[in-house]
């Protein structure tokens, strides 16, 4: 009769136990891969630095790199571009946000300029200043930009071509410093607004990123290198700030481990006593 | 140690060593739940097959009492009972951690590669006759417009094709335009990655719409050099017969 209680209990234990299997590593994570998909913002306590590209502070904060492709999708185009690739650091403190954009550029021009975009609200938009899609109804794109030569940033929208504007209430501050080849751009915000124009980072879910930098270098003929249309551009990756430590799954974690104990000590009374 | 206790280990054992490592020799691996689901049914078998009277049943179930009540155990067995009882709680412990922890990694996204194109696109066919000059035409116009990105070898590894997610197609690849219809690339060519339907995710495409640059004509002559650069043939109706 023992024996028969036993049974149903280990058969009900390993139907929970394999429920979990997944869960053990069984099954290789197809996200998986080499390359950075995404940025994070990670929490820090205090205020951040936003002052100082080159504060220590940011070397000990790890970084995503993103590569960056040629401006193709409309003319004018470029076939070849400066900025190759950005290495993107973020902090948050729980009210401001500051992501850090350093990328090679071998020479500091007053035409030097930076850019990140956001998607806004739950609409997808297309990378390109959120170009019309011909069978999905898109939403707005929010631009923050960055110029060597004004040293200080525009909050812009765009819904397709032409459309770039620079909001009426601007929430970005940005600061920009070069140095033996290297350009360091941060740029800041608090993580919400009131303005309904702006991404809004919610800590803890995901919003859709993407880069553009232009090379202000001044070409013989005294034309810009890199200028509008011409720059190098990233297509949408991810970013999401640090949501704050959730202790409750500790919790959950104790009681899990109390009750497979407690299991073990009566199943084990029952067995000796018969 | 021998015993049905034994015998039912090492067939639960052997069958998990055969699906999840003899099996994907021959054939795709099988997905964990799979697994599971075939483990679970051999488990059921076997103790069906032991429970069928209260002999068999007390010939397999008395180690296992024994082994957890720890009647008269010495040495390994002892430490082994003392193992299992620390380590269940913590296994528990672990598992509710790896399903309660938030995940850190970005949603999944599952692209439809071709996607279906919409119906004034569907059975169109090239206008054009497969002429050595109309491809030489296309070859030179795909030169201009296509290569920079997709390649001059057709491979998808033109100079600017580093950077972009996803990347520019390659066409000598069996799995791109061999799949596809003349029809499918014109009108992949003419709307661009914005022509692309929600499942595509065209917010992504950097492919440009070409239909605000070139003319009909030339997109059909660029879809023949294609073809004849890439080594390829459009697939057509006749083979889908």
């Amino acid at each position: 009769m023992v024996h028969r209680r036993l049974l149903g209990i280990l058969i009900t234990a390993a139907i929970v136990a394999g429920h979990g299997l997944p869960a053990w590593g069984g099954d290789p994570d197809p996200e998986k891969k080499e390359a950075s998909v995404a940025v994070r913002l990670y929490l820090s306590d205090g205020p951040l630095p936003t002052d100082d590209p080159f504060a220590p502070t940011w070397d000990t904060v790890p970084a995503s790199e993103f590569q960056l492709a040629p401006q193709v999708h409309w003319p004018q185009r470029i076939q070849e571009v400066t900025v190759k690739s950005v290495k993107v650091r973020g902090l948050h403190n729980g009210q401001e946000l500051a992501i850090l954009l350093e990328y090679q550029d071998p020479t500091e021009d007053d035409a030097d300029a930076a850019a990140l975009e956001f998607m806004v609200g739950d609409k997808k938009s297309h990378f390109a200043h959120a170009q019309e899609m011909l069978q999905v109804e898109g939403g707005e794109v929010n631009i923050w930009y960055w110029k060597n030569s004004q040293g200080s940033a525009v909050d812009m929208n765009a819904k397709g071509f032409k459309t770039l504007h620079a909001q009426k209430h601007q929430d970005v501050s940005a600061t920009g410093a070069w140095r033996d080849g290297t350009w360091r751009v941060i740029f800041s915000r608090p993580l919400q607004t009131s303005d309904e124009h702006d991404v809004q980072i919610i800590p803890g879910k995901w919003t859709n990123v993407a880069f553009a930098f232009w090379d202000g270098q001044l070409l013989p003929d005294g034309s810009v290198k890199e200028k509008g249309s011409q720059k190098a551009v990233s297509s949408w990756w991810y970013i999401r700030a640090e949501p704050p430590p959730d202790n409750s799954i500790y919790g959950y974690v104790v009681l899990g481990i109390a009750i497979a104990a407690a299991f073990e000590f009566f199943l084990i009374r029952k067995l000796r006593r018969g | 140690m021998k015993g049905p206790l034994a015998t039912a280990a090492v067939i639960l054992v052997g069958m998990y060593v055969v699906l999840k490592f003899v099996l994907p020799l021959f054939t795709a691996p099988l997905p964990a739940s799979l697994i599971y689901l075939y483990l679970a049914l051999t488990l059921s078998a076997i103790l069906i097959f032991y429970t069928i009277s209260g002999e068999s049943l007390n010939a397999f179930m008395g180690p296992i009492t024994r082994f957890l009540t720890g009647e008269g155990q010495v040495g390994m067995a002892r430490t082994a009972r003392m193992l299992v009882l620390i380590l269940f709680p913590l296994l528990v412990g672990w598992q509710t951690y790896t399903r309660l922890v938030p995940s850190d990694q970005p949603p999944v996204e599952n692209r439809t590669i071709h996607p279906a194109p919409p119906g004034e696109f569907v059975g169109l066919s090239n206008p054009y006759p497969k002429t050595p000059e109309n491809i030489a035409v296309g070859k030179g116009l795909y030169a201009a417009f296509c290569s920079p990105c997709h390649g001059a070898n057709f491979d998808g590894k033109g100079p600017a094709s580093v950077g972009f997610n996803p990347p520019p197609a390659n066409f000598r690849d069996p799995g791109t335009i061999a799949q596809l219809q003349e029809s499918y690339l014109f009108w992949r060519i003419k709307k661009g990655g914005v022509g692309l339907p929600v499942e595509a995710m065209p917010w992504r495409s950097a492919m440009p719409r070409w239909e605000f640059e070139l003319s009909d004509e030339w997109i059909w002559k660029i879809i023949m050099g294609e073809y004849d650069g890439a080594g390829q043939s459009p697939r057509t109706w006749e083979e889908e017969e």
